[in-house]
């Protein structure tokens, strides 16, 4: 096959990366006031395929969302009578209780601060002083507990604010991407729907692979709590769910916390050994059973991108740099992915591949 | 008060997309949930006069279903570098599929020579619909192959045609 005789042309390669980098600085000022939009982009991508089956089956796209939306808050509100009785008794007992656990979490420190000091080979005054700068911190962060549980309360307002930003995504979800298709000049359109392809399959599978791995370690540890017997077992497995978000971090969290409630509630370590154990065995069957589905179509991070993503992201936007740092990964790992292709073909620097070329044709 | 629920309930442009899309050889054979599906699978854009809709030697990523409007074929000239018109599309003709089943550079360039919408089946769509909707993806790939066949029995007679004559 010929060379294509054209001259390699000049892609606005500048422009490009200068509105990429005036969109990136922009969306780092404007970080608190995008985090809810980027929540609902990211909730109507996972929803996205439930509407768009609906509407191939015939259905108008505003009466699919609609119909959608009735029937998840019909599903909502039967499991909140089943779940917020539970939610409520465990919040009441959690403030009946949170003073005493608070002043038996610093004795039990302590005690501890004073067997550490028994078994140090150094003079008793010096060795006070060290395990002081040691438990400081410590005790102090335990008395910060309640301003902390009430500082979680903006983000309640997320919960009403996503679904109603991803209903208006979910609405136009098609107008949006048709007016930007519109918007690029018409030569470029098959390069932005690779573009756009490419992120959608590493995004949509990071988040589809995610909220199952959230669901399944979620509900195993909330089992497991119960069957254990350890008190706010919802609100433990809801944040060992959730934190499941960044890879390893639910187990951990999971198991610290409940490591602690359960030495807290029971007075003994053997209850907090037990929980210890059952996150590594949620652990465990979540690499055997549950990744296996996920990562065939996930994305394929390399386990030090990931960490660096996580660190960069914490670093520069805290704990929602957190939770959109492997997204952004993906974002900017299919971006480069494509623009490179774009600019090693389009500057000819590599030839297509010919595939079959030499087969004679019959 | 079934039509107005009908009214309400369902999509009167996915029903003129479907009409059309059966209207073409290439999708003839398919069902009205098929063709649901595969309205949900491609890009639609309007293309003004003049617009270049692609230039030979780009990489060809989708192919192009003409829904209104024309579209002129040209191939550059290797001596004189002038663009030739070879063919125009009218209105349910596609175009572009030769290179979106090889990803290689496009072989001839595509422009609107009159305001036209045109919907594009994306490589990855169409992938897509091999893997979730193989009874949808057979069924076109088996008329392209098709296509594919005529066009080449074709070229084979015109180059036997051309061909100089042989002696002895």
């Amino acid at each position: 096959m010929a060379r294509p005789t054209s001259q390699p042309r000049s892609f606005p390669f500048l422009t490009v990366f200068v509105v990429l980098g005036l969109s990136a600085y922009a969306v780092f000022h404007l970080r608190a006031v995008l985090a809810p939009f980027f929540l609902s982009i990211a909730l109507a991508y996972l929803l996205n395929p439930v509407i768009n089956w609906m509407e191939s089956q015939g259905l108008r796209r505003e009466a699919a969302v609609v119909l959608f939306y009735i029937v998840v808050a019909g599903a909502l509100t039967v499991a909140a009578q089943q779940v917020l009785p539970g939610i409520k008794e465990e919040f009441l007992e959690l403030k009946q209780h949170l003073p005493a656990y608070l002043d038996h979490g610093q004795e039990a420190l302590l005690r501890t601060q004073a067997k550490v000091l028994r078994w140090l080979p150094v003079e008793p005054v010096a060795a006070k002083g060290y395990t002081d700068k040691i438990y400081e911190p410590i005790i102090a962060q335990i008395q910060n507990v309640p301003s902390y549980l009430v500082g979680l309360f903006p983000f309640l307002s997320l919960f009403f604010l996503i679904p109603f930003i991803t209903f208006f995504l979910l609405l136009d979800w098609h107008n949006i991407l048709s007016g930007f298709i519109q918007l690029v000049p018409g030569r470029y359109v098959e390069q932005t729907l690779y573009l756009i392809s490419e992120v959608e399959t590493s995004l949509g599978n990071y988040l589809r692979g995610a909220t199952i791995v959230v669901a399944a370690v979620g509900t195993a540890s909330y089992v497991g709590l119960r069957i254990l017997g350890i008190k706010y077992s919802i609100a433990i497995a809801a944040l060992s769910g959730l934190a499941s978000f960044i890879p390893y971090m639910g187990a951990i969290l999971g198991a610290g916390v409940g490591c602690v409630a359960a030495w807290v509630q029971t007075g003994s370590i053997l209850a907090g050994l037990k929980v210890v154990l059952l996150f590594t065995g949620i652990r465990l069957a979540d690499e055997a059973f549950v990744q296996p589905v996920v990562s065939k179509h996930a994305v394929k991070l390399h386990p030090l991108v990931y960490l660096l993503s996580l660190m960069v992201g914490g670093e520069l936007f805290g704990f929602v740099g957190l939770v959109f740092a492997v997204p952004a990964a993906c974002i900017i790992k299919a971006l480069l992915k494509v623009g490179w292709e774009w600019y090693t073909t389009e500057g000819y620097l590599v030839a297509p591949p010919l595939e079959g070329e030499s087969s004679p044709y019959t | 008060m079934f039509k107005l629920l009908k009214k309400l309930f369902t999509d009167p442009e996915l029903h003129k997309k479907k009409v059309f899309l059966r209207s073409l050889e290439l999708f003839k054979d398919l069902s009205s949930k098929d063709l649901g599906f595969l309205v949900r699978s491609l890009h639609s854009r309007t293309y003004k006069e003049g617009e270049v809709i692609f230039e030979e030697g780009d990489i060809g990523r989708a192919m192009f279903i003409l829904e209104t409007g024309r579209v002129e074929l040209g191939m550059r000239e290797a001596a004189s570098g002038k663009t030739r018109k070879i063919f125009t599309l009218e209105s349910g003709d596609f175009f572009g599929e030769m290179a979106m089943l090889e990803r290689l550079p496009r072989s001839a360039s595509a422009r609107a020579i009159e305001r036209s919408h045109i919907h594009l089946l994306y490589r990855a769509n169409l992938e897509e619909i091999l893997h979730y909707h193989p009874r949808i993806g057979v069924s076109v790939m088996t008329h392209l192959a098709h296509l594919m066949s005529m066009r080449l029995r074709h070229a084979n007679k015109l180059a036997l045609v051309h061909q100089p004559p042989t002696y002895g």
